[in-house]
């Protein structure tokens, strides 16, 4: 009976949590579009000129006022507001103004693109950000210092300077690798390269502190006195504690990543989200803008979930909170 | 200071001399097959089709597989096209085409004197929503197929540019039976009689063509008959310009366009890669001065203005040889362009003497100068889509000479978007806008009182506000005059007027440089709007 009672309560308290998650990602997802839609309506510029051919096009009255009628520009913003509102909640995107195209299959076709080059570029950001903190712990202080300094100047390089270097050196000095993407898998290697080194140094840095941390620790010290070697001191105890904090970043890192695929789809010539939503940007193309980043907030929203997953994982003492 | 604009003009020349000679000299006998890489740094058309919207970037790929019923050779005359000869009425309010009979569609739909005015009325209807067909078709009140090879084209009034409008990749014909497909399907593959047809177009990555084998109608100036040499041509679009040049430098592409400055200069020290300069006809690149109000509105400020502004040093430095100044309100390639340099000389001293005849005597404290306390401030809106950096830091060149004389030049970096909408608030003072055209009507356009009256997406071309009853006349008797002296003498009078008015301050054509594999032969631009036909091209690997 008062298991019973106790199991039903723990139901309930997880049923709660995930209502309450589901109520947090709603909400995100409403704000993002709302803020969406107003800061690109705000910015100057008509919408009807992204339908017309670009800017400044110099449509005749007749095809400007059907355009008009057609996507109700002639409405107050406020109701055009709802009216995208209510297209969104009924899972429509809308059809984008400027390419011809309904914005759920635009955005579902750029989406592949961006999400693997994200990925991958995370993956490495973790397997370098693993090896120079566990390096620079174990080399002395030689390697510790390098690997201070590498994840410094690795964190503050911005993505359009280091795309360029990469292009130079690996390109066109070295002949290695297409400075665009090919579609190939060599095609890859530079954009999630650009990707990866800045991210790479910042989750660097916080893997090292907390690893020098948990060396120090007295489950460390008490596992060693357990005669764990040196090797599983590392691997088993202290880097599952130190991996803490990245996992937890790695959610925002997620998210700047899909920031930092504008610059990088842009120079390297790839298809995916970045590139779609500065062109829908610069063409004032509400629809595609308010996709792109619906895209992006739930993929945000997914990645922290799982995160969150991963650090209970990871960490038995979330699992019992 | 006479010496030194000389010797610019002589540097100009050179540069000239050389790149009008063409890269690509014959290399052996052509040879068919390959595909090739093009990789515009235009923005992706969101339309094959340039009869919608109808822009730059549309014409570009459109070329390579549609036609038009005319087309221009190097020395500006109408040469036969799809249309093998035309004769227009006395009163010119009909103009009588007579088609090629031989020629068919790639989807099998014959072309005849019914596709002609099923374009055309595909052009003028709302729904198609076409801004630069619609615009140069104002005068065509109907079009009637005649017999099959026969069509006639009925005006409201006489046009002088009909020719030259019909030229433009953006009337170009179309299939019929395609053009009655949905406008995404036609967007997405528009069927032409053009050299390639349109394979697939996978958006943000690539447009891919396929050699049409049945092809036979190239326009009279072409370098050969029958198909094309090359098997495919892989449209790219890189929007980076660092980017497309190191794909360029590593044999990824073979032609790119939209070169800049800085890396025509390091093509030339590579023996791997050519150029081709073929500048955009229509207006030349320019400042147009907002003669609508102040400070503007006063002719001595406006040439003070101009004679404060350094061009030709800054031209010179920032371009590296790679533009020549220009004196003309035209396009250098237009035969009808009068040029006058010496209404743009250097000359602070007079400006300085001009600006205290309009009253601008007195200097606040920053060095500007000042009449009845407001600062002699000029709004100068820069689209960072549109003026490449060269041309930016061109402006910032003008800024710091101006400031010399006392003008303070606002330069504000906008995006298309912002910059469309201050100059439809009309919060602009000087602006930079290009304007691409074939032939001298585009003067009307620019330079015509109507002009000023904004379109309802309140766009209106004639940014300098000029407003002037005599060059109305000018510029409307020419555009109804058929006589091609007297066109030009009066399109020559206009742009007198237009020139001496200090309205605008040339700096350059407009720029369309390409860079080129140097086993990429035959490439050639259409002397209409400049843009590259792969028609001729091979490989010669």
């Amino acid at each position: 009976m008062a298991e019973s009672v106790v199991r039903r309560r723990a139901a309930l308290r997880v049923l709660g949590r995930l209502a309450g998650r589901l109520g947090g990602a709603l909400f995100v997802l409403w704000a993002v579009a709302s803020i969406t839609f107003f800061a690109v309506r705000l910015i100057p510029g008509d919408p009807a000129q992204a339908v017309l051919g670009g800017p400044g096009s110099q449509a005749s009255p007749e095809a400007l006022a059907a355009v008009t009628a057609e996507y109700g520009f002639d409405q107050p913003v406020i109701v055009q507001y709802f009216a995208q509102l209510g297209r969104l909640a009924t899972g429509d995107l809308g059809r984008s103004y400027a390419l011809n195209m309904d914005v759920g299959p635009l955005v579902l076709s750029q989406l592949g693109g961006t999400l693997v080059l994200a990925v991958l570029s995370l993956a490495l950001a973790w397997l370098l950000a693993l090896a120079l903190a566990t390096w620079s712990t174990r080399g002395g202080l030689v390697a510790a210092r390098v690997a201070t300094s590498l994840e410094i100047v690795a964190a503050a390089l911005p993505h359009f300077w280091l795309a360029t270097s990469l292009i130079v050196v690996l390109s066109i000095w070295l002949g290695l690798l297409p400075p665009i993407s090919t579609g190939g898998v060599a095609g890859l290697v530079l954009p999630v390269l650009t990707l990866a080194i800045p991210l790479a140094g910042f989750l660097g840095q916080i893997m090292r502190e907390s690893l020098l941390t948990a060396l120090e620790s007295p489950f460390v010290l008490s596992a060693r006195a357990r005669g764990e070697s040196e090797r599983g001191a590392l691997w088993i105890h202290a880097l599952r504690h130190a991996s803490l904090p990245a996992i937890s970043l790695s959610g925002w890192a997620f998210g700047s990543l899909i920031s930092g695929a504008v610059v990088v789809e842009t120079i390297f010539a790839r298809p995916g989200l970045g590139r779609t939503l500065l062109g829908a940007v610069t063409l004032r193309d509400v629809p595609v803008v308010i996709g792109v980043v619906m895209i992006v907030a739930v993929a945000y929203i997914l990645m922290t979930l799982l995160t969150d997953a991963a650090s209970r994982l990871v960490d038995p003492r979330l699992r019992l909170s | 200071m006479l010496a030194a604009t000389t010797g610019i003009i002589a540097v100009g020349l050179l540069v000239a001399g050389c790149t009008q000679a063409g890269p690509n000299e014959p290399v052996g006998e052509p040879r068919s097959g390959g595909t090739l890489t093009y990789a515009s740094g235009d923005a992706e058309p969101s339309c094959l089709d340039p009869h919608v919207g109808g822009n730059f970037p549309q014409a570009l790929v459109s070329a390579q597989y549609l036609e038009s019923l005319v087309s221009r050779d190097s020395g500006g005359r109408i040469i036969p096209w799809l249309a093998e000869s035309w004769t227009p009425s006395d009163d010119g309010l009909t103009w009588d085409f007579t088609l090629r009979d031989d020629v068919t569609f790639t989807d099998g739909t014959v072309f005849d004197a019914e596709a002609v005015r099923a374009n055309i009325a595909h052009l003028q209807d709302p729904t198609t929503l076409s801004s630069t067909g619609y615009l140069a078709l104002g005068k065509v009140a109907g079009v009637e197929a005649v017999s099959s090879t026969v069509v006639r084209f009925t005006l409201s009034e006489p046009d002088s540019a009909l020719l030259e409008s019909l030229s433009q990749p953006w009337l170009a014909m179309e299939s019929p039976t395609a053009l009655l497909r949905s406008q995404d399907e036609n967007c997405a593959s528009p069927v032409g009689t053009g050299p390639f047809i349109v394979e697939s177009w996978v958006k943000q990555n690539a447009v891919t063509l396929v050699r049409n084998d049945d092809y036979v109608s190239p326009p009279a100036d072409a370098g050969h008959s029958g198909p094309a040499y090359l098997d495919e041509v892989i449209w790219r679009f890189i929007p980076d310009s660092a980017s497309r040049y190191a794909a360029l430098q590593a044999g990824e592409v073979d032609v790119i366009d939209n070169a800049q400055p800085d890396t025509i200069m390091q093509a030339e020290q590579s023996d791997a890669i050519e150029q081709l300069d073929s500048p955009r006809p229509g207006a030349a690149n320019r400042i147009e001065l907002n003669s609508g109000q102040a400070p503007f509105d006063d002719v001595r400020v406006r040439e003070a203005f101009i004679r404060s502004a350094n061009v030709d040093d800054a031209v010179s430095s920032l371009f590296q040889g790679t533009a020549t100044r220009s004196y003309s309100a035209l396009s250098s390639v237009e035969a009808t362009a009068v040029s006058n340099a010496a209404l743009f000389d250097y000359d602070p001293a007079a400006a300085a003497t001009l600006l205290d005849e309009a009253g601008w005597t007195e200097s606040d404290a920053d060095g500007y100068r000042v009449k009845n306390g407001v600062r002699l401030s000029v709004e100068f809106p820069v689209s960072t889509n549109q003026s490449i950096p060269a041309e930016q830091s061109v402006f910032e060149q003008i800024q710091a000479t101006a400031k010399e004389t006392g003008f303070e030049v606002k330069l504000a970096p906008l995006d298309l978007s912002s910059w469309y909408a201050a100059l439809a608030a009309n919060d602009y003072d000087a602006v930079s806008a290009p304007y691409t055209k074939v032939g001298p009507d585009v003067l009307r356009i620019l330079y015509h009182s109507d002009s000023i009256v904004p379109a309802p997406s309140g766009y209106f071309a004639n940014l300098a506000q000029v407003s002037d009853p005599d060059i109305d006349e000018l510029l409307t008797t020419a555009a109804r005059t058929t006589d091609a002296d007297e066109r030009r003498d009066l399109y020559s009078d206009a742009q007198d007027r237009i020139l001496e008015g200090f309205y605008v301050l040339p700096l350059y054509d407009q720029q369309n440089h390409f860079l080129l594999r140097s086993d990429v032969v035959g490439l050639r631009t259409l002397p209409t709007v400049a843009v590259p036909t792969l028609y001729d091209a091979w490989l010669n690997r």
